[in-house]
């Protein structure tokens, strides 16, 4: 954050300047001012705070009662009779400011002042100047700025040589070059146009067929056909979809560490994806505004809406800035920074600490906007804070997907369930009572005290579960009701295991008596008269017991050591000779072979495998880097010189107020207001962004827009060209459903575009505004390796996708080899393909509507020297030399084709020979060595680096 | 064929100077067109330089000023008792004042070196012995409690803001005194703290970018410029492709003559070669003699590393390039100056970069070089003088640290400025980032009011809209 030491914060009060401040000098308040007080101001602070001060800080004067009373910046400085309620002391404490900032005064001097101040500030100087006032903006007078004009539909200009325009366009620009003196230049060559409309369309040279193919067409519409295809090539997408994310700083990694964007790819993906299918530009910009809160009819668009929303959230943030109160208005100030730049041209955020010095632009509007980011949350803030990512909806296909996996898990884990019983514990699986003869009492229905838990854990128990406690007293009561009297063959259910009692306390109340049994829970239930044990129950003996209910079982926690199981007792009615009635046949266990056993439990090894392997590919949501709106939304107050401390009056959210005709849109209180904003941004009425856009387009097609400083229509920014043929784009831009395709059409099918860019001897206009030429134009970095990479045939056309491994976690020495296109370069802001950096892409941290164009020698160390330019040459001189029918005068026109888009002159056919026979004989690596050396040199040529 | 020059016309390019320069400037690029085009040609200060180059000495990690440089008697006396100050993490975090903390004393003897009776700790005691040739400042203060903040505030005068970083703003003013090699190099640049963008140009013109050599803190011995070399030629099979290249341009840039930008785009490649001829021997170390090497410590495990750095920017400097920055610290993990926990480690950071540095200063010295070169020592931030989270340790404190600097034009064995008596904050001269900024300026000739760019319809400044010209500290 800036340095804001001398700032004093504004806050206007009224004070008295009336002649009965004059005190006669005898006053010895008076006298003490003069001795102690004014000779310190003098001395310290006149430098920077009287009226004659070279500058003036803080807009704070001392100089006079008056300077003292109103204050600066920050409010009154002196409080008569309030020293804690003076400014000027905490000053001189150095509290919340440090002044003089230099060096704090001894303490003699601040007690001092404060004993001046306590007695009422008597000072008897006069002020000789007004207290500076802050200048106010009148928005009305800033409306006369031509970019907040609101578009006007302009006549048509008629021209003198009216047979030259192809379409409006030509005319307005005629109309320009007629006034001037000036005459257009000839048309392009035919294969000069061919070139430049690739490059320009789809960023990509025309290979030697499609030059053949239109340098033969007759047709007098090829190039407007050739223009259609080019457009509805997936390759436009790709060329236009990057100048978008040049715009919108578009990055994948933060430079703080390297630290990844892993989803921003999908942004890219989105971007390119609404240029190839020409989606209206006002709803491209509201999806990237507020694509969260937008109604979407499918899945699909719900999803298209978050991703567009990574647009907000891909600034180079200071993730570790510990303020993170401060950290917050620096994510809204840079969203702001975007917002303005790149939607509306406007450099909004200079009026963050102050009014805009130059535009219109008041602190207010600035807090107005910054109130609808501050809705919203980008950032997840720890002592590194981290950018947010939100899943996005199932799609439809992955839904289905969703719904045969929870089948497929469904119908494993009843496979996996109903085996293992077979094979684990006791290789018996729970019976349910209603499976079972004679009266049982489940644990359910058991009255139980004490401490109890359940489980299901060993599998030979009755119904859904057991209890087991270890805590000494507790008790399982089992009430029972006999619908006779009669004996019956009493039996409990133990479920044991190893860790159980050994010694479990189990008392059968019967009529002639109670008799307690200790029953080893820890072994399996032992056999009873000789007949074979059905594994689940322990016999305790035949008890007699009359009609009615009985508590008839306790099972309970005598001492420790080991779990007393409390499970089912079973009462089994029997005859005089104590045989079971009913025709009991105790279940006998299927005992499994050690074969059998080792067959299953491969069965239930490769079964949980399958499960567990299935549970991995369950589909889980995929996530984009996005923002989450605070539940509740507010206005922001202004915040004085920028300072989060520092609060002033509460700016309503709102938006440009000099952009803005007719009522400003209303602010909800359900929601940060990005929809609103975003609709005032898009409403044709809004008369900048339209025009910035269309401005845009002529700049990448043009190589300088209209108005040539694209990010910048502020009082700053230069003034268009050609105002009347700006409106008349953008107006019809708008009208024509703001689709860039058309805006496109028409300005590559105008005259004007198909200009030779050769300049003449003409020495009006050196700068070319009035456009009597095309502009000689530069490689871009992408166009430059796309076309290596064309040429040497390596180039791999795939689209979409994340380019970097979902494992990576930071950028840093991070290198992409893939010969795909550059637009899915992955955009690292600490790892740059070098590539990149020397041929000027744009900075990703910052807006860019214009590249740099520069020379230096790095480029040049580049092409002469690095492993992928010669990569390249090798591959198109390998290729060459393997079209054996070829001479070498052919295979020099072909490469002449191939890297420049035209025929060989016959020096440069000679040129070429030349140097050949110089350097190589007949052998096969001699010879690839030495063309790979001519290829190399092509691509160095100045011309290739250029667009003519 | 005929070529018409675009975007970056020379008008434009001269507007974008006229901004930064007056009128004698644009003279001169108008003057010489073959240097319109280039936009590191050498340019016309504002003010008298009093140097022309400046090493820095980046510590990276910010080492403790209260272990080193800067005494404090009242330390000792108060070791390990508790006592109130004003934590900057805690204030940023929770907005709490005067919280207890625990005063650490200095974990390393001072003693008094040179004519001057400069105090310096045992950490830096090779470096000492040159206590008469240092300036230090000992009333730093700059903005950023954490590492990226201040590293970006250290490099680019903004904490948050993509600004151009100060050796950008050099060769952006200045231009460059050897064609032959870049006017700006980072040695061993650390990738965390804001990356790239402490030696990135941002909004000025993307020549004006530093060079990195190695990475990390690291320079290994084969470390260099990029693309210096190729891999498939020799010499003059690459020299007699260049000039079958040119002879291509020639052919396409046919009879129209005077057009600047193609001529500069054709010289590019000329300078690029004379670059590939020249940097190579600058940048190898191997030419200096032994002697030399062990003055800088090369060749010893613990010194080796920061010893070349040392060694290749007095080659670097006496072949003109402007700024070289040198790195100390790795920029992540345990190997650097960031000591929260474990202060003794601070020993083997000092170790590394004691004798090399010492062996820098006298080897300029004996050469002359520190009559126009100015080496700048200092961290990001310094520490607390109290323990962290009551340990071993000590948090960042950039309300006060120490930063010193050599050379002819400074006053030599001098302090200026003073930490209060805990070495706490700055409190007697204050010396804001800011204003070293503006110092080291003046020093090479630019006034840090006049040193401006547009972009955005502003013009920006390193200092944005404060600095003062420290000049009780010239000679």
């Amino acid at each position: 954050m800036m340095k804001l030491v001398y700032a004093f914060i504004t806050i206007w009060i009224t004070c008295c300047t009336s002649a009965s401040w004059i005190f006669a000098q005898s006053n010895p308040k008076i006298e003490f001012f003069e001795s102690k007080i004014r000779p310190v101001l003098v001395q310290h602070c006149y430098e920077c705070h009287a009226a004659d001060s070279k500058m003036l800080r803080g807009g704070l004067l001392v100089d006079s009662r008056q300077g003292l009373l109103e204050g600066g910046e920050s409010g009154p400085a002196v409080v008569p009779g309030e020293p804690e309620e003076s400014l000027l002391i905490s000053a001189l404490r150095h509290d919340a400011f440090e002044m003089p900032p230099k060096q704090k005064l001894s303490q003699v001097v601040i007690d001092d002042f404060e004993k001046w101040i306590r007695d009422g500030a008597e000072d008897p100087r006069r002020s000789t100047t007004e207290v500076a006032k802050p200048h106010l903006i009148d928005i009305e007078a800033g409306r006369k700025h031509w970019a907040y004009q609101p578009l006007r539909t302009p006549e048509i200009p008629r021209v003198k040589n009216a047979v030259w325009p192809n379409s409006d366009i030509d005319r307005f620009v005629l109309a320009g070059l007629e006034s001037a003196r000036l005459q257009p230049s000839p048309d392009a060559e035919k294969i000069v146009l061919l070139r430049r409309i690739y490059f320009d369309l789809i960023g990509l040279p025309p290979t030697p067929e499609e030059i053949n193919q239109f340098i033969n067409d007759e047709s007098p519409l090829a190039y407007e056909n050739l223009v259609e295809q080019l457009m509805a090539s997936p390759r436009f997408g790709e060329r236009w979809g990057r100048h978008w994310l040049d715009v919108s700083r578009f990055a994948e990694s933060m430079s703080l560490r390297g630290k990844l964007l892993k989803h921003a790819w999908r942004y890219r993906d989105y971007v390119i994806e609404a240029f190839n299918t020409d989606q209206p530009f006002d709803q491209f910009l509201t999806q990237q505004l507020a694509g969260d809160l937008l109604e979407a009819s499918s899945v699909e668009s719900q999803r298209e809406n978050l991703i567009a929303t990574t647009f907000l959230v891909m600034g180079d943030a200071l993730l570790e800035n510990q303020n993170k109160r401060q950290l917050d208005m620096d994510v809204v100030d840079e969203q702001l920074d975007v917002i303005g730049k790149g939607l509306l041209a406007q450099t909004i955020t200079c009026a963050r600490c102050h009014d805009h010095k130059f535009d219109p632009i008041p602190t207010s509007d600035y807090y107005a906007m910054a109130g609808i980011l501050k809705n919203v949350q980008g950032l997840k803030h720890s002592n590194v804070s981290t950018t947010r990512e939100i899943p996005l909806p199932f799609t439809e296909e992955v839904k289905r997907e969703l719904e045969n996996y929870d089948l497929a898990v469904t119908r494993l884990q009843s496979e996996v369930n109903s085996l293992k019983p077979k094979i684990t514990g006791n290789g018996l699986p729970p019976v349910a009572a209603k499976d079972l003869q004679g009266i049982i009492v489940d644990n359910p229905d058991a009255k139980v005290s004490g401490r109890w838990s359940k489980s299901s854990g060993v599998t030979n128990h009755v119904g859904t579960e057991y209890l087991y406690s270890g805590t000494k007293g507790s008790k399982a009561l089992y009430p029972v009701t006999f619908p006779d009297d009669g004996r019956y063959l009493v039996r409990i259910s133990i479920a044991q295991h190893a860790n159980r009692a050994p010694k479990a306390l189990v008392i059968v109340v019967h009529d002639a008596g109670s008799q307690s049994f200790r029953i080893d829970q820890r072994k399996a239930p032992g056999s009873f008269n000789k007949e074979r044990s059905d594994g689940y129950f322990q016999s305790l003996g035949i008890f007699e017991f009359s009609a009615g209910l009985h508590d008839a079982v306790e099972i309970s926690v005598k001492d420790g050591g080991g779990a007393v199981v409390a499970d089912a007792v079973q009462f089994l009615p029997v005859d005089n000779d104590d045989k079971v009635l009913d025709g009991l046949v105790p279940q006998v266990v299927e005992k499994l072979t050690p074969a059998e056993q080792q067959e299953l439990k491969k069965k239930l090894a490769k079964l949980t495998a399958d499960l567990s392997a299935l549970q991995k590919r369950k589909p889980v949501p995929e996530m984009v880097n996005s923002v989450l709106e605070k539940s509740k939304s507010t206005d922001l107050k202004i915040h004085i010189r920028g300072r989060i401390d520092s609060l002033g009056d509460i700016a309503p959210r709102g938006v440009l107020q000099v952009a803005n005709y007719g009522a400003a849109p209303e602010m909800p209180t359900n929601s940060s207001g990005r929809l609103e904003l975003a609709h005032w941004i898009v409403d044709p009425a809004n008369p900048l962004t339209s025009r910035v856009m269309v401005n845009r387009v002529w700049h990448w097609l043009f190589g300088a827009g209209l108005v040539r400083t694209v990010d910048n229509f502020g009082t700053t920014g230069e003034l268009p060209s050609h105002p009347e043929l700006l409106d008349h784009l953008a107006i019809q831009f708008v009208e024509h459903g703001w689709s860039v395709k058309s805006l496109i059409r028409k300005i590559v099918l105008s005259r004007t575009y198909r200009l030779s860019s050769a300049r003449g001897d003409q020495q009006v206009d050196p700068e070319n505004r009035l456009l009597a030429h095309m502009n000689h134009r530069r490689l871009d970095a992408e166009a430059i390796r796309d076309t290596m990479l064309s040429v040497g045939g390596a180039l791999e056309l795939q689209m979409r996708g994340a380019t970097f491994p979902a494992s990576l976690t930071t950028d840093v020495g991070f290198r992409f080899q893939a010969p795909r296109r550059s637009v899915y370069v992955p955009v690292f802001r600490c790892s740059l393909p070098e590539l990149f950096e020397v041929f000027d892409f744009a900075n990703p941290s910052m807006v860019t509507g214009r590249r740099d164009v520069s020379t230096v020698a790095p480029q040049a160390l580049f092409m002469m020297n690095h492993p992928f330019v010669s990569a390249q040459a090798r591959l198109t001189a390998e290729r060459l030399l393997s079209e054996s029918q070829m001479t070498t005068t052919n295979r020099i026109e072909q490469a002449y084709l191939e890297i420049l888009g035209r025929g060989a002159t016959a020096t440069e056919i000679n040129l070429s020979q030349e140097f050949l026979t110089s350097i190589s004989d007949e052998t096969e690596n001699s010879q690839v060595d030495a063309w790979t050396q001519i290829i190399q040199s092509m691509f160095s040529t100045i011309e290739f680096r250029y667009i003519r | 064929m005929s070529f018409e020059k675009k975007i970056m016309t020379r008008r434009s390019a001269l507007q974008q100077s006229a901004c930064g320069f007056g009128g004698l400037a644009l003279a001169r690029l108008c003057a010489d067109s073959v240097h319109a085009a280039n936009p590191l040609a050498s340019k016309k200060p504002h003010v008298l330089p009093r140097a022309k180059r400046i090493i820095f000495l980046f510590m990276q990690g910010g080492p403790s000023h209260v272990d080193t440089y800067d005494y404090k008697p009242l330390l000792y006396k108060n070791d390990g008792k508790k006592m109130p100050f004003d934590d900057a993490r805690t204030i940023a975090n929770t907005g709490k004042r005067g919280t207890s903390e625990r005063v650490m004393k200095p974990m390393w003897k001072y003693k008094r070196y040179g004519e001057s009776g400069r105090h310096t700790s045992e950490l830096f005691r090779e470096t000492a012995a040159h206590s008469d040739d240092l300036t230090f400042i000992h009333s730093m203060h700059t903005e950023g409690v954490a590492h990226g903040p201040a590293t970006l505030f250290l490099h680019c005068g903004s904490t948050n803001f993509i600004r151009p970083s100060l050796g950008s703003w050099l060769t952006y003013g200045l231009g460059t005194e050897n064609d032959n090699l870049p006017g700006f190099i980072s040695l061993g640049p650390i990738p965390s703290s804001g990356g790239a963008r402490n030696y990135g140009s941002a909004f000025l013109p993307a020549a004006n970018q530093g060079t990195a050599i190695g990475k990390a803190g690291k320079l290994d011995a084969n470390a260099t410029i990029r693309n210096l070399g190729n891999a498939d030629l020799s010499i003059p099979e690459q020299r007699r492709q260049l000039e079958f290249l040119q002879r291509l341009n020639a052919e396409q840039l046919g009879n129209v003559k005077g057009n600047t930008e193609l001529e500069a785009l054709i010289s590019s490649y000329e300078l690029a070669w004379r670059m590939q001829n020249n940097a190579p021997s600058v940048l190898d170390l191997s030419q200096e003699t032994q002697d030399t090497m062990a003055m800088y410590g090369i060749g010893q495990k613990e010194t080796d590393n920061f010893g070349r750095q040392c060694l290749m920017a007095r080659r670097l400097c006496e072949n003109g390039v402007r700024f070289v920055q040198l790195t100390s610290g790795a920029g992540g993990g345990a190997s650097n100056w960031d000591q929260h926990s474990k202060l003794p480690q601070h020993e083997g950071q000092a170790k590394a970069v004691d004798k090399p540095i010492a062996g820098l200063l006298q080897d300029l010295k004996q050469r002359g070089l520190l009559e126009d070169t100015i080496v700048w020592f200092s961290g990001e931030f310094g520490r607390a003088p109290y323990a962290q989270n009551n340990g071993t340790g000590r948090d960042h404190n950039a309300e006060g640290f120490t930063t010193w600097l050599a050379g002819d034009c400074l006053k030599s064995g001098f302090a200026y400025g003073a930490t209060d008596e805990f070495g706490h904050k700055a409190v007697k001269d204050k010396v804001h980032m800011h204003d070293l900024h503006a110092t080291l300026l003046y020093l090479l000739g630019l006034d840090h009011e006049k040193l401006t760019y547009r972009y955005a319809g502003r013009d920006f400044r390193l200092t944005d809209v404060h600095g003062s010209v420290v000049k009780d500290i010239l000679a």
